[in-house]
């Protein structure tokens, strides 16, 4: 076999992969979106032959439908701002402080990353109780902030290993304290890596489902949780009509972030970097 | 009195001494540098004055106050970056503003003297720039401006020329001087560029190996280097060892005539004697070499055009290649392969104790 027809195949097999991964990814995708618009009363054979806005206009009227939303726009603000100010804050006493068992904390911060949901979900119930506290909005915070934390931890981090350390010592040189050269210097060059950190952990938050299924009770529950719950209790394709909004609530979120501060501070540039 | 004066001062990263024992003073005006190789110590030793590590062992007096354990915005000092550091959010101005506001200068003052510091640095009317829209030179100088408008008692300068090409090196060189000379600023220029350091600096501290080799004028540094660390770091040297014998050296290379005034070596002392480059005349071989009072003979080897300068390369009976320095006058050298005499007189020749006996 000549080189060159090695090479012909070798491409063509790996096109047809990558080919192969995204219509696994993208062909539920697509059919939730038309499904979504499905004029029939039940779930019929795909595909539907009329359409129409009733799943949509279903979801807008339904009240349980409707706290969940709130719930999950309420939850994930706050979270993403706790977040955000300890997250930030932590970044920065990683980055500049030298202290024993520096490494051990740090990862300990991001272990929330790592650690199933379950057993998240499952402590954070469990401490909550112990605690006394026995409301689903507390508890749904506490979970949230937990697993948020760790992404603007992370986007931080990255950002501030990027800054030079000669501008904490310039502002130190001209007269600033340290606070004063962390709020008039770092911060405000390590402010796309927050923001972009804050925008991850809204997403992760507004899309999370094991904790919040630990967490949440019959008042208190996430829209994830209630669609869950609609699915075992009423298969409709309301369903579908949700997942197009999320997903769209995520593009719009994800593009913003994208434009802010690039996808690979918050993600990642691989083993290689860039 | 000495704006800044160092005593014995010592700094340890583990076991290691990256300062060991240093002592210099400097006057109210002056320009120093701290020159030495890589890894000497010097950049610890700015950073021992800027307040960024704290000394080990020692004292730092500034202005005749111990500043030793003060924290870096306690010290009235200024520092240019080799990197600038210009904060890269902030107009030009504001980088500028910076140190004025954080030492207490009336807001009303601030435009007027950001205006007069730029002048001084000749970038006038850049104020409102962002350090990512200047040159490389042009940042440089708004570092400079930086540090210079809060009249630092000391000046700091860490490799201030480094990160610019050759050619605007040279050039800012000379313009780096006048600046620091005309602000009348006390300045130490950390370097490891002994050229920079000798046409920027009324003294050069030389430094090796965590302590001070020598403290003298950059003429005098070369003329009368005290350490064989000295003679080859600052210029080019070639070196004759030898004994004393008679007032004259015996080295393998032949009797080498040295100055007589360079006594402390009794007979029979061992002695390294170091003539630089361009202080040797190369004969064409064979020639009457009376007036010179050594005269070693030797075959050239290649012949280096340095544009001003040729470097002849010889090879000498010993085996040993001898550099020699003449001026591209015009005359062609000889030809490679050809025989040649080295000359130079005793006050050509500078002498030292031999390697083993200087640490």
């Amino acid at each position: 076999m000549s080189k060159r027809l090695a090479d012909g195949l070798f491409t063509a097999l790996y096109i047809g992969l990558i080919a192969g991964a995204a219509l696994f990814l993208l062909i539920p995708v697509v059919v939730s979106l038309i499904l979504s618009f499905d004029a029939r009363s039940f779930i019929g054979p795909f595909p539907p032959k009329d359409f129409s806005l009733r799943w949509y206009r279903e979801f807008f009227n339904d009240s349980y439908y409707h706290a969940g939303l709130m719930t999950s726009l309420y939850i994930a603000t706050v979270a993403t701002l706790v977040s955000t100010v300890t997250g930030a804050l932590a970044a920065i006493a990683l980055d500049r402080l030298q202290f024993r068992g520096r490494d051990i904390l740090q990862a300990l911060f991001l272990s929330p990353l790592i650690i199933p949901s379950v057993i998240i979900g499952f402590s954070v119930l469990i401490f909550a109780a112990r605690l006394g506290i026995i409301d689903g909005m507390p508890r749904l915070l506490m979970g949230h902030i937990l697993i948020t934390f760790p992404y603007v931890l992370r986007a931080t981090l990255a950002t501030l290993k990027g800054i030079k350390p000669s501008y904490y010592e310039a502002a130190l040189s001209l007269g600033a304290t340290p606070a004063q050269a962390l709020w008039h210097v770092i911060l405000p060059l390590a402010r796309t890596g927050i923001l972009a950190g804050a925008i991850f952990a809204f997403i992760i938050s507004f899309d999370e489902v094991g904790v919040s299924l630990f967490l949440s009770d019959s008042f208190s529950y996430t829209l994830p949780v209630a669609l869950l719950a609609q699915m075992h209790a009423n298969l409709n394709l309301t369903v579908a009509a949700v997942s197009v909004l999320f997903i769209l609530v995520t593009m719009v979120l994800i593009w913003i972030l994208d434009r802010v501060a690039g996808l690979d501070k918050v993600v990642g540039t691989g083993v290689y970097g860039r | 009195m000495a704006v800044l004066d160092l005593q014995n001062t010592g700094k340890a990263f583990g076991a290691v001494w990256a300062v060991e024992d240093v002592s210099f003073t400097v006057a109210k005006g002056e320009i120093v540098a701290l020159l030495g190789p890589s890894g000497c110590g010097k950049t610890t030793t700015l950073r021992l004055i800027a307040g960024f590590e704290t000394p080990d062992r020692g004292r730092i007096f500034m202005n005749g106050a111990d500043v030793a354990l003060k924290r870096p915005y306690e010290r009235n000092i200024g520092l240019v970056f080799q990197d600038y550091a210009l904060f890269p959010h902030m107009t030009v101005a504001e980088n500028i503003a910076f140190g004025m506001k954080h030492r207490g200068v009336k807001r009303s003052e601030i435009p007027a003297r950001t205006a007069e510091v730029l002048e001084r640095v000749k970038l006038p009317g850049l104020e409102n720039r962002r350090p990512s829209q200047l040159s490389g030179g042009q940042q440089q100088r708004v570092a400079l401006a930086r540090a210079l408008v809060t009249q630092p008692d000391v000046m700091l300068l860490d490799e201030p020329l480094s990160n610019l090409d050759a050619k605007l090196r040279h050039h800012l060189r000379l313009e780096l001087r006048q600046i620091l000379a005309g602000a009348g600023c006390t300045s130490i220029i950390v370097t490891h560029d002994q050229s920079e350091a000798m046409s920027l600096a009324d003294r050069i501290i030389l430094m090796n190996a965590g302590r001070i080799e020598q403290i003298d004028t950059p003429a005098g540094l070369y003329a009368r280097p005290r350490t064989r660390f000295s003679a080859d770091f600052i210029g080019q040297a070639n070196w004759f060892d030898g004994v004393m014998h008679g007032g004259r050296v015996a080295s393998k290379a032949g009797a080498i005539a040295v100055p007589a005034a360079s006594g402390g070596f009794g007979e029979g002392a061992p002695v390294s004697v170091c003539v630089r480059p361009e202080r040797i005349t190369v004969l064409a071989g064979g020639h009457d070499a009376a007036p010179y009072a050594t005269c070693i003979a030797g075959r050239l080897e290649a012949v280096e055009h340095l544009g001003s300068d040729l470097s002849l390369w010889v090879r000498i009976a010993t085996g040993e290649l001898v550099q020699a320095v003449v001026k591209n006058a015009g005359a062609a050298p000889p030809d490679p392969g050809s025989g040649v005499t080295l000359a130079f007189g005793p006050e050509d020749c500078i002498l030292l104790p031999a390697k083993d006996t200087s640490a």
